[in-house]
């Protein structure tokens, strides 16, 4: 009885049998397709990089051509380039306040935009319409460099390092993912906690933050790789040479034109200076290299929440 | 809400450093026994190397010479970079009192009153003028009958030659070519003929790349001696009989075809099409070819010369004259002379600047400041030699000297000084012998020589219009596909090519160009 009732029971569950589907010559042939692209856009991607990793270790007795340069063994390749990087008091320096630039760049956009976008996500907050109108213009239509330029010196704020993040430390776009993020946290758990008595701010420190981790790193590394790559502002409102960042001195090492056509070394001694160029090319996209790895997964569901909502 | 507090306090605490940093220098007026202040932009003769150290010997001697504090700041590397900080600063009346400036950004900058006039300063800066200036610099800036910048010395004119292996010529019993078929000659003789003597079939006879620019259009510097002989070196004819494009001139369709038999019969390193620079330079010290258009010093200069010595110890290049082509025309290209243009603002002349900033460019003009700002305090960044000439050699602290790495930061304002005088190019080019072969070796006497062949003055040419981007890509790619073979190069094609070319906007831009070189007396 108890066996006749086990196989009824046994019978009444759905069979679930694994059906092999073999490809047809067409999905063969797509694949293949789809494989050969890849490898393509993979070689597209990485000769470059490899041209320049490799050009960054051309020892300076080197003669050849770029295409030879990039085959040479690795045990002629010379740190020359590195060393004299390093061992450049300038590169240290400048190395020294894109670091600063960025950690207080980066500090101060999420002070000032976290706010706003939690602000602007209440829905109930009088006048909201008009504040997205007051953000959403003037990023659309940007004021242009002369009126920004006007601001940050009658603010005092030339040859402050402030000067690069500060004017740009809001942005909009950035702004609207956290809105479009903030919105999509459950409003009946900020309703419990008024209930309890907590103030607006503690809802966005004690309820609304802990649940952004995601979307708070994903807008930092934004902002981050913004501030970390910033040329123009640095370029324009840092006169002092003692605050010029990383993208300046890089700029300044690429734009060397072969020193030595004209003299007989150049700034970083014995190593040559195209390798040079290369090194500092490479170096400079470390710190963001070794950052995105850790914070990719947080990054893919940023994106992805901040863009399906709102 | 204390950790809120603290949150706030903590960020607080990051930033104030930010700050805290620099000072905001404020324009008070200039008490007669106090040091004026004087901002000073300058371009920096070596753009990878930091600014003057805090202690850089200058500052001290112009403030106690000169009662000047001078404020240095180095501007971009880059020209467009340069304008955009300069124009920016502009539109906020913060000018800097000197600043280094190019001149199409200087007469905007003069449109809007925002430069002073300095015809008076040449009288006061009577050293500095008779090394510096001369008709062509102030007439470089001179807008509406007043001159609104100095115009210091560029880049040396000429610093370029036809070299010919002539280990080559020797080895293959041949003279040095001197008409454009005796060139072609040599040039199939070191393809065909094994002048290396290594059995292989590895040699070319002329080598190049695309080199560009707004005066020696397309096929662009490294074929200048071939389109010499044909009287179309350059992209602009400046004569007031000719005076347009030289690529409508009949003569270039001739000029056309010799490069294009060159191509056919591979007498031309094929790769010239896709070299680099760096590829160029590489290619002949790996002996590739026997005929280039090379620099002085990227041919002459030690390092640049070392691997072609320790390649090719019996090895030799000099020096020739360009060919001379069926008309007797000649020319290793066309040259201009450029300017590094120093302004002084309105502002700094309405605060009573600019006699100070005449004294401080006269200072520097003077031994002491040429010296000290070409290469630093001499026994610390230089010595001089028997000749007087500053040397490297001889230095306390081999660190310190000014071709060192650490060194060469005090002399980031030499361009200030430089006029291209012997002392200078003895110092940069000094006469060495090579390391594998012990050849005699000297860019500076390889300069000369250079200077002494025959060129193409087109004073001017560089400042001409230039095309817009369809227009430059239509007549570059045009003409490169003659060569290539992807259009076939015959007078009826050519002919269509030139007149869609002027329809394209080329008869236009040869106009535009003409009005400007008449209206500005470029014209020779």
């Amino acid at each position: 009885m108890e066996k006749q009732k086990k196989q009824k029971l046994t019978s009444l569950k759905p069979k679930l049998t694994a059906v092999a589907v073999k490809p047809t010559a067409a999905d063969r042939s797509f694949n293949i397709i789809v494989d050969v692209f890849l490898w393509v856009l993979l070689f597209i991607i990485a000769i470059p990089l490899w041209s320049t990793i490799t050009l960054s270790f051309r020892p300076n007795d080197y003669i050849g051509t770029n295409l030879e340069g990039m085959f040479l063994p690795i045990w002629k390749w010379s740190t020359a380039a590195y060393k004299a990087l390093l061992g450049n008091n300038g590169f240290v320096l400048a190395f020294g306040n894109s670091l600063k630039i960025l950690v207080m760049g980066v500090a101060t956009a999420l002070l000032l935009t976290i706010p706003l976008a939690y602000v602007l996500s209440i829905k109930t907050l009088p006048g909201r319409k008009i504040l997205n109108w007051l953000i959403i213009v003037p990023y659309v239509f940007n004021v242009g460099m002369i009126p920004s330029y006007l601001l940050v010196t009658s603010l005092g704020l030339q040859d402050h390092l402030a000067a690069v993040f500060l004017p740009v430390a809001v942005s909009t776009y950035n702004c609207l993912i956290m809105r479009s993020f903030f919105e999509g946290i459950p409003n009946e758990l900020k309703e419990s906690a008024r209930i309890d008595g907590a103030s607006e701010i503690q809802v966005l420190l004690r309820i609304i933050l802990p649940l952004s981790k995601a979307i708070i790193l994903t807008v930092g590394l934004f902002y981050g790789v913004s501030f970390w790559n910033d040329f123009f502002h640095a370029m324009l409102y840092l006169n002092k040479n003692d605050l010029q960042p990383l993208p300046i001195l890089l700029r300044n090492i690429l734009m060397a034109s072969g020193m030595n056509e004209y003299v007989e070394v150049n700034a970083f001694g014995d190593a040559p200076i195209s390798a040079i160029k290369a090194a500092s090319v490479f170096m400079s996209a470390i710190p963001m290299v070794i950052a995105y790895p850790f914070i990719q997964k947080y990054f893919t569901k940023g994106t992805l929440l901040g863009s399906v909502k709102g | 809400m204390k950790k809120t507090l603290a949150i706030v306090l903590a960020l607080a605490a990051l930033l104030s450093p930010v700050f805290a940093q620099g000072t905001t220098e404020t324009a008070a007026p200039q008490a007669e026994d106090k040091p004026v202040t004087i901002d000073l932009w300058y371009g920096a003769a070596i753009t990878e190397a930091g600014p003057p150290p805090e202690d850089w010997a200058g500052y001290k001697i112009i403030k106690d010479k000169l009662n000047i504090d001078l404020k240095l700041t180095a501007l971009p590397s880059n020209e467009s970079d340069q304008d955009v900080k300069i124009q920016a600063a502009g539109a906020a009346n913060n000018l800097p009192d000197l600043f280094m400036v190019r001149r199409d950004t200087l007469l905007r900058l003069v449109k809007q009153g925002l430069v002073a006039p300095v015809d008076d300063l040449y009288a006061k800066m009577p050293v500095r003028t008779k090394n510096h200036y001369d008709d062509a610099s102030i007439k470089n800036t001179t807008i509406s009958g007043h001159s609104y910048g100095l115009a210091d010395p560029g880049s040396i004119a000429k610093n370029e030659g036809l070299l010919i292996r002539k280990d080559w010529l020797d080895k293959l019993g041949l003279a040095v070519p001197k008409t454009l078929d005796e060139l072609y000659n040599v040039m199939v003789a070191f393809t065909t003929k094994d002048p290396d003597g290594n059995g292989k079939n590895d040699t070319y006879g002329y080598g190049a790349f695309q080199e560009i620019n707004n005066y020696e259009e397309w096929p662009g510097r490294r074929l200048e001696p071939i389109l010499g002989a044909f009287g179309v070196e350059g992209t602009w004819n400046m004569t007031e009989a000719s005076a347009g494009l030289n690529v409508l001139k009949p003569e270039f369709f001739d000029a056309m075809t010799f490069i294009k038999k060159c191509q056919d019969a591979g007498v031309i390193d094929p790769n010239w099409l896709a070299y680099k620079k760096d590829d160029f330079r590489a290619a002949w010290k790996q002996g590739r070819f026997g005929i280039m258009r090379e620099q002085n010093a990227a041919y002459a200069a030690t390092a640049n010369y070392a691997p072609f010595d320790k390649n090719f110890p019996n090895g030799e290049w000099i020096v020739i004259d360009p060919p001379v082509g069926t008309t007797g025309k000649s020319s290793v290209g066309p040259y201009t002379t450029n300017f590094r243009i120093y302004s002084i603002s309105a502002k700094a002349a309405k605060e009573g600047k600019a006699d100070k900033i005449a004294q401080l460019l006269e200072w520097m003009a003077s031994d002491e400041g040429y010296y000290l700002l070409g290469w630093g305090v001499e026994g610390v960044n230089y010595t001089k030699n028997a000749n007087g000439i500053p040397v490297a050699d001889g230095v306390a602290n081999k660190d310190l000297a000014f071709s060192a790495p650490q060194g060469q930061t005090v002399t980031q304002l030499r361009n200030m000084v430089f006029y291209n005088g012997d002392i200078e190019l003895g110092s940069r080019y000094p006469t060495y012998k090579t390391a594998t072969s012990g050849k005699t070796m000297s860019a500076l006497v390889t300069l000369r020589d250079m200077q002494s062949r025959k060129w193409t003055a087109e004073i001017g040419a560089d400042m001409l219009p230039t095309p817009n981007a369809d227009l430059k890509r239509f007549y570059e790619q045009g003409l490169s596909e003659f060569i290539t073979g992807k259009r076939q190069l015959t007078q009826e094609n050519w002919n269509q090519w030139i007149d869609e070319f002027k329809k394209q906007g080329g008869q236009a831009w040869n106009d535009a160009g003409v009005k400007y070189a008449q209206d500005n007396n470029l014209l020779n």
